[in-house]
């Protein structure tokens, strides 16, 4: 019996059913949306006010429950009075996509409205900075401590009890803290983002260390290696596509805790933004904020996907994930 | 934007370098501890540092824009930086003494000051004269409506206190309502849930929930009340020690300011620089503004003067007292002199 390509346990797609799969991983939300969105009689609960008639608490732009309108209208025209118009709509917090696209085009193209104040692309990229140096710290410290953790196991018990302990403290709670040491600027920011990802980051990295194919370190052994050259030479070598996997996935881990450490000390970078316009429900600019992270993040992903491809050509996991 | 520590970081390299050859484990030991090093300590020499005031998103606040924009404190000769917050965020800032002043009201300015944290409210910036409300649901027109009813508000805060006021008026007593503790920036979607009978909150929130439930409307504002809470300008005592003239000038510049907004040739000036710091067009922020009284020297005079009611900083300083003993939010009445010194206003021409 011939199996369906498509449903086939643990088999590799074409490559064309790869690329369609992909699209459509996106496609497919989207079309949802733009479903829900223009298409009045899938959802379109409220209707907004484009003429408040003689209902004296209407405005232009309100939102008002559908039954609500109607008894309105069913009451104005009883007395004979103006009957409010509208034209139905969705909740304020779902703008249809071609709105969210519209806010991302404008945040770009609009000067920023107070005199020197950031333009959206440098909130941006001051966010990408605090990620990057966060991040950066966080691996200095984390990648070698994870190595020497997983390598000898005199190290990993006199560290993981405590950072398993310390990795349940949620990182944001740290906000008072790391503003009274740090000061108001980036310090505290970035301060938390290493919080947030070192004490997984050496947890992480010393179980892939232990788990290095250990008939590799026995033919070194067998080859008289000694003991420094048996990390520098097999041990770091040998995990290093997975270490490098690793290290991918933590980066997502630290975009993560942007926006809790951007609202630390002063406001800034794309946090501003976004908390800023949800305040005063301009949802589709908060969308299109969102999309923008995501964007980076997966962009940055894809890159260094990549680019793992061409560093580890021999590691066939990282060829198959990608 | 500024990276002393990594800055730092690379001054200690040389040190890194000379340390020479050493094992993978030393080198990667010493290189981390170094990183942390160069994150903690304060590499960035504070040398003739400008002062630091803290201020967010409250329309009395964001006056300051003006100031700033239009470069009236560099022409008053003032090196004073204003450091935009969120208004928790404002006052943890303060509290670690990373900022020289802050923006609060005066309720608050004792909460901080109960807890650690000495302060002295110099000059006042506005009352909230309708900012604050008490929304209630379509058909409850008055205070005596909620009788018996749930009200969602954040219990120790300002509308916590607004209420409390609104209700002895009416003669009630604080038992004849239900509280529901609500965050107030999610007061709009709690009215609109129908959990609740009528909410407590201040602006843009109070406006949303209006919006959100359309006939909702306020059954008790802050412009019932004025000067129940007023907005200041806190600093350390030891700030106010060394920099008495330079607050002194800053008065004088808050003076331009509320001229300013209040002449109505410059207003619309004035309120679109306002509406950009918060991103809302001009039209929306007028109604926030007008929520919002500003108060100049001559009023700030009257204002700082003795007296047991609302029209006293110190009265309703001791109202606020009063009221966060009151409701635990500390344990010791605070001694309300020590917290206000009106030498700085009374001393203006």
């Amino acid at each position: 019996m011939r199996r369906s390509p498509w449903l086939r346990i643990l088999r590799p797609l074409t490559p064309r059913a790869r690329i369609a799969c992909g699209v459509l991983a996106f496609v497919l939300p989207l079309a949802l949306w733009s479903l829900v969105s223009y298409v009045p009689a899938i959802w379109h609960p409220q209707v907004r006010i484009t003429d408040p008639g003689s209902v004296s608490y209407l405005d232009t732009g309100a939102y008002l429950p559908r039954a609500a309108f109607d008894t309105e209208v069913a009451d104005a025209r009883h007395e004979q009075r103006a009957a409010p118009k509208g034209v139905s709509a969705n909740p304020i917090y779902l703008p249809s996509p071609g709105q969210v696209l519209q806010a991302f085009y404008r945040a770009f193209t609009t000067r920023p409205e107070t005199k020197d104040g950031p333009w959206l692309y440098q909130s941006l990229w001051h966010s990408i900075q605090i990620i990057f140096w966060g991040y950066m710290i966080s691996s200095l410290l984390g990648v070698p401590l994870g190595i020497l953790c997983g390598a000898y196991a005199a190290m990993a018990r006199l560290n993981e009890p405590f950072l398993e302990f310390f990795r349940y403290l949620p990182a944001p709670a740290f906000g008072a803290l790391a503003v009274a040491i740090l000061g108001i600027y980036d310090g505290p920011k970035i301060a938390i983002i290493v919080i947030g990802t070192f004490f997984q980051q050496v947890l992480i990295i010393a179980n892939t260390t232990r788990k290095l194919d250990p008939a590799l370190l026995e033919a070194a052994l067998t080859l008289g290696t000694r003991s420094r050259q048996l990390l520098t030479r097999v041990v770091i070598p040998g995990i290093l596509p997975d270490l490098y996997r690793d290290q991918r996935i933590l980066l997502g881990w630290a975009w993560t805790y942007l926006i809790v450490a951007e609202l630390i000390g002063t406001t800034s970078g794309i946090t501003w933004f976004i908390t800023q316009q949800a305040r005063y429900q301009h949802f589709a600019n908060v969308y299109a904020a969102i999309a923008m992270i995501g964007i980076l993040g997966l962009g940055t992903d894809l890159l260094l996907a990549r680019l793992g491809r061409s560093l580890f050509p021999w590691d066939r996991a990282l060829v198959k994930s990608a | 934007m500024s990276f002393a520590e990594i800055e730092c970081y690379r001054n200690l390299k040389s040190y890194y370098r000379i340390a020479g050859e050493g094992s993978f484990m030393v080198r990667a030991t010493l290189s981390g501890v170094l990183l942390l090093l160069a994150l903690i300590s304060p590499c960035a020499p504070a040398a003739s540092a400008p002062l630091r005031l803290g201020y967010s998103d409250w329309p009395g606040w964001i006056a300051w824009q003006v100031a700033i924009d239009k470069g009236w404190l560099a022409q008053a000769g003032l090196d004073v930086k204003f450091e935009w917050f969120d208004y928790s965020a404002s006052m943890d800032a303060f509290s670690a003494g990373k900022i020289d002043g802050d923006c609060v009201t005066n309720g608050d300015a004792l909460v901080l000051g109960a807890g650690g944290t000495r302060n002295i409210m110099i000059m006042l910036t506005d009352y909230s004269n309708g900012n604050d409300m008490i929304v209630a649901r379509p058909g409850i027109k008055t205070l005596n409506d909620l009788k018996g009813r749930k009200i969602g508000i954040e219990i120790g805060l300002v509308e916590h206190l607004l209420l409390l006021d609104g209700l002895k008026r009416v003669g009630l007593s604080p038992n004849d309502v239900t509280l529901v503790n609500s965050k107030t920036n999610e007061t709009p979607q709690i009215l609109a849930s129908g959990q609740v009978d009528a909410i407590g909150a201040w602006q843009p929130n109070s406006g949303l929930a209006m919006k959100a439930v359309p006939g909702a409307r306020p059954v008790y504002t802050s412009a019932q009340a004025p000067g129940l809470i007023y907005d200041v300008l806190i600093v350390s005592p030891a700030t106010l020690a060394q920099h008495r003239a330079e607050f002194s000038k800053l008065i004088q510049v808050w003076e331009h300011v509320v001229n300013y907004i209040n002449d109505p040739k410059t207003r619309d000036d004035a309120v679109q620089i306002m509406a950009a710091r918060v991103g809302l067009a001009p039209a929306q922020y007028q109604s926030l503004l007008a929520g919002t009284h500003l108060i100049n020297i001559a009023e700030a005079k009257k204002v700082f003067g003795r007296g047991p009611g609302l029209k006293s900083l110190y009265g309703s300083s001791q109202n606020a007292d009063d009221f966060n003993v009151h409701n635990a939010v500390y344990k010791q009445p605070q001694k309300i002199d020590s917290y206000i010194d009106p030498a700085l206003t009374a001393a203006q021409p």
